[in-house]
């Protein structure tokens, strides 16, 4: 068996045990709540495939960039600027570990009131609970950052934003990384979440809309749509995390031989 | 071309004052190949640090081609005792010795010229597309002399560089920085605990006291200006030598305390 095809069956062999289990205890179902796999399967081509992809599954993929997105750059910002400044950390660190304590489905009533019920109001409570992760784990990757490495680059005169570029961002890129893929999953949830209160379209309203109408092969169908969008986003981000990251993992395994 | 003068450095603690360095006065011409040695904790690496600009002393100065150095000046490459840590893992070995250069401002065509001579004088001519995780010790402390080098620096000051290496690729270490020198004339200073290698490498010899330090002494090195492993070490001016070192070294601490004039 070829690697390539072992890792595929790896990959792919849970989830088919699990779908199959699933197929065969639920086959003849008569429980409303839960219906037969093979109905939700039906339902989720028919319906999903579709018109509600560019209805509601693109708009909702669209914030979540957004979000993210926005998350990403104000985090990664502040952190360096945390992580590089004792000082300021010392300054924000009541207020960001207040601020942080507060869970983002909690404030989505305030941000309706503050920010109405449009795509704005979305974007901001993805990015409001995704900056977490990302900001601490930056400071954390930029504190610590070698400091034989620091002399180094200011030996050679690499300051300023030659530093920023050669030193900080890819030394503390692990730990960035880190910090983002928490922020996906919680991304993902929010995303959700933000759609269930105040919205017109998207994944998490289509849901709940199913939910409340009773519609449940069309719920069912809808959560495994959505289970779908997280893994394949979750493996983009692991394709793209591998090919900035090959130097950390080839060092990181060059240390454990050794 | 660099000249040390009244170099005092006191590190103040909570509970206590550590004067490590008390007056260090030396000067180096250009050119000149010289090492300094001294027993564990007397602020050998604390002298590096403000020489090369990265620590502030409390008193004294360093100039350099007689500009007072105040951080980092251009014109200086260190050599440090990591040398798995001096590298930066995310670039290749050619990109690591191409990066000072970038920041200098070297146009490109001189850029790939320097990179490549001073890889090939380090023996890793073929080694440049690698990672330097990938490469033994001794290998990355020569990517970092490389870098050092390409840099064309005034003056090299090289930390302990062959301390975390094995005995025989330390040897030839010391071979590589005695021909680059011979190659480029380039003033080096190079800080070590092992007796035998400074005499080894140095045209002078300073002896540092323990802590807090000062110049015990300044000894010439009479050797000859080609040697190598074998039979300069076996050479009795080299067993005389080392013996001078080494006492210098080893005298009594009561004797330094009492600030007995060195002889």
């Amino acid at each position: 068996m070829t690697p390539v095809l072992r890792r595929v069956g790896f990959a792919l062999g849970l989830p088919a045990v699990l779908l199959t289990v699933w197929w065969v205890l639920s086959a003849d179902s008569t429980d409303f709540y839960f219906p037969p796999l093979p109905r939700i399967l039906e339902t989720l081509v028919r319906e999903w495939f579709g018109p509600r992809l560019t209805d509601d599954v693109l708009p909702s993929l669209l914030r979540l960039a957004a979000g993210f997105s926005v998350a990403a750059v104000s985090a990664v910002t502040l952190g360096i600027l945390i992580g590089t400044h004792r000082g300021l950390r010392d300054f924000l660190e009541p207020v960001l570990e207040l601020t942080r304590a507060i869970p983002p489905p909690v404030l989505v009533p305030i941000f309706i009131l503050v920010f109405g019920i449009d795509d704005t109001m979305k974007v901001i409570v993805i990015a409001f609970g995704c900056v977490w992760p990302i900001l601490l784990n930056t400071a954390e990757g930029v504190r610590a950052l070698d400091g034989v490495l620091g002399d180094t680059a200011r030996t050679y005169g690499i300051t300023g934003a030659a530093r920023l570029r050669h030193l900080v961002l890819p030394g503390a890129s692990p730990q960035i990384f880190a910090g983002l893929r928490q922020a996906l999953s919680l991304a993902i949830i929010l995303m959700v979440i933000s759609e269930l209160f105040a919205a017109t379209n998207g994944l998490g309203f289509a849901i709940v809309q199913a939910q409340r109408s009773f519609a449940i092969p069309e719920m069912w169908a809808g959560m495994l749509v959505l289970g779908l969008i997280g893994f394949l986003l979750s493996l983009v981000f692991s394709a793209i995390e591998n090919r900035c990251l090959a130097w950390y993992h080839g060092l990181r395994r060059a240390q454990r031989q050794s | 071309m660099l000249e040390v003068t009244g170099l005092k450095k006191v590190y103040e603690g909570k509970q206590r004052t550590v004067e490590a360095v008390r007056d260090l006065t030396f000067t180096l011409d250009k050119g000149e190949l010289a090492c300094l040695v001294g027993p564990s904790g007397c602020g050998k690496t604390t002298l590096l640090k403000i020489v090369s600009g990265l620590l502030e002393p409390t008193s004294g100065q360093v100039l350099l081609q007689g500009k007072h150095v105040q951080g980092p000046p251009p014109g200086m490459s260190v050599v440090f005792q990591e040398y798995g840590r001096s590298l930066f893992p995310w670039m290749s070995v050619r990109d690591n010795v191409e990066l000072p250069l970038k920041q200098k401002k070297v146009p490109a065509a001189r850029r790939r010229q320097l990179v490549d001579d001073s890889l090939s004088a380090v023996g890793l001519g073929d080694a440049s597309a690698a990672y330097p995780w990938q490469l033994s010790g001794g290998m990355q402390q020569r990517v970092a002399i490389a870098r050092a080098v390409a840099y064309e620096p005034q003056v090299l000051l090289m930390d302990e560089p062959f301390a975390a290496v094995d005995a025989q690729t330390r040897a030839d270490l010391e071979d590589l920085i005695r021909d680059l020198w011979h190659q480029l004339h380039v003033t080096t200073l190079f800080v070590t605990h092992d007796i035998d290698e400074a005499v080894y490498l140095g045209q002078r010899v300073l002896i540092l006291s323990e802590s807090p330090t000062v110049i015990r002494r300044d000894i010439l090195i009479d050797l000859p200006d080609r040697r190598d492993q074998l039979h300069t070490r076996s050479s009795p001016r080299f067993a005389e030598l080392r013996a001078q070192v080494y006492a210098q070294i080893h005298r009594p601490r009561e004797e330094h305390l009492a600030g007995r004039p060195t002889p």
